[in-house]
């Protein structure tokens, strides 16, 4: 008898342990990320203007079907331009018209993506000692997540790798998972972030 | 983590049912890292619990298994790490899932005294999962370590149970995804004998 209780004892400490497993992210916020690479061998500070267009495609649905580009909302894409060329001018850079031959090119781009999991009550087998027949529905959750990436790109026109594409020579991303509505301060706060563990890119 | 559960029901449930001269021991276990692991996750853990199945063989010596579970866990502020030539920024979490399964000897001294001084040793496996919660993804390394582990401890012997306290060291080698790893622990718990 000694022994049951005993046993029983370990194994509700057991499930007492699994019960309190640490937590993890709280809020929204707590999941922005910014990372950004860098060609080490390139020589950013020789360079000294960029050029950016105005306005920030969506990287969806596919060009070569025929599908026209899509652009994030102007009111949006204003804010994040001002944010960018804010940060690249406190490095030195000076912003110029495309036909003004740029050392540099910055493209931004976003996206969008929409992750569907799914899991089910680990307890279903413990229940199911006790009542063979529960439950009468599959013990299975379903939720989604949308996350958001800004991704800035920095080329040299002059440069090309083997495909003929251009070399990204900077990346930056933001992602982070999304609200119902734009919180300017929140992406400012990344832009600002991705521009500051970047001080490579420092010219002046 | 979920299998590590299952083994660990599983054992007590098969070893609860064996012979006489044997003793049960459930103990609540509280953990501090060491070295590599400390550098990953350096607050104490409060999170552990260890059972030990052992096999008394001659006077005062016994053969047993132990098997155990220790969460190290740190939430880390917001930070920048670099890796080569990638920067990245955002808070991290970070999760040390530990399950040692380990043959032991050991050798009890006065045992039939009011306290029972005990040393032992233990040689076997231990599974470990290393998972960094950073954004929404998820970086995961684990490996099967080969298992080391000293332990000391006395049982103050009660009517029909004992009192036990112990201090042990798991030493882990290098394994899987995982540089080698340790960490001490102290214990606190309950010993049936039969």
């Amino acid at each position: 008898m000694k022994k049951r209780i005993l046993s029983l004892f370990g194994i509700l400490s057991a499930l007492l342990l699994w019960g309190c497993y640490p937590d993890g992210p709280e809020y929204t916020q707590d999941l922005d990320i910014v990372v950004t690479h860098h060609n080490s061998d390139y020589d950013f500070v020789v360079k000294a203007t960029y050029a950016m267009p105005d306005s920030i495609v969506k990287i969806t649905g596919n060009l070569q079907e025929g599908d026209r580009p899509e652009y994030i909302p102007d009111v949006n894409a204003e804010q994040i331009l001002a944010r960018i060329e804010s940060n690249m001018t406190l490095l030195g850079w000076s912003k110029v018209a495309l036909d003004a031959s740029p050392d540099l090119i910055l493209l931004p781009a976003a996206w969008e993506t929409t992750t569907i999991y799914y899991y089910y009550d680990y307890w279903y087998w413990w229940y199911g000692a006790y009542y063979p027949y529960y439950p009468y529905y599959p013990p299975v959750y379903v939720s989604s997540y949308t996350t958001g990436s800004l991704l800035m790109t920095l080329q040299d026109p002059t440069q090309f790798g083997g495909n003929g594409n251009p070399i990204n020579q900077w990346n930056g991303v933001l992602n982070g998972v999304l609200n119902d509505s734009f919180n300017a301060t929140r992406i400012n706060g990344l832009i600002d972030q991705a521009f500051t563990q970047s001080q490579y890119l420092k010219t002046n | 983590m979920k299998k590590a559960l299952y083994i660990f029901i599983f054992a007590i449930t098969a070893t609860s049912a064996m012979a006489q001269g044997s003793m049960m021991s459930w103990q609540y276990s509280m953990g501090f890292a060491t070295g590599n692991l400390k550098e990953y996750t350096s607050p104490a853990s409060f999170r552990g619990v260890t059972y030990n199945y052992n096999k008394m063989i001659e006077s005062g010596a016994a053969i047993g298994l132990e098997l155990g579970w220790n969460v190290f866990y740190e939430e880390k502020g917001y930070g920048t790490y670099t890796s080569g030539d990638v920067d990245y920024s955002g808070k991290q979490w970070r999760y040390s899932n530990n399950a040692p399964i380990l043959f032991t000897l050991s050798y009890f001294k006065n045992p039939d005294g009011s306290v029972t001084p005990f040393a032992g040793i233990g040689v076997g496996t231990m599974y470990s999962e290393r998972r960094t919660t950073m954004g929404s993804y998820n970086f995961i390394g684990d490996g099967w370590h080969f298992e080391l582990k000293p332990e000391l401890g006395f049982l103050y012997n009660m009517q029909g149970a004992s009192l036990a306290v112990s201090a042990k060291y798991y030493y882990g080698f290098a394994a899987g995804d995982l540089p080698a790893e340790g960490f001490f622990t102290i214990n606190v718990g309950f010993v049936v004998k039969r």
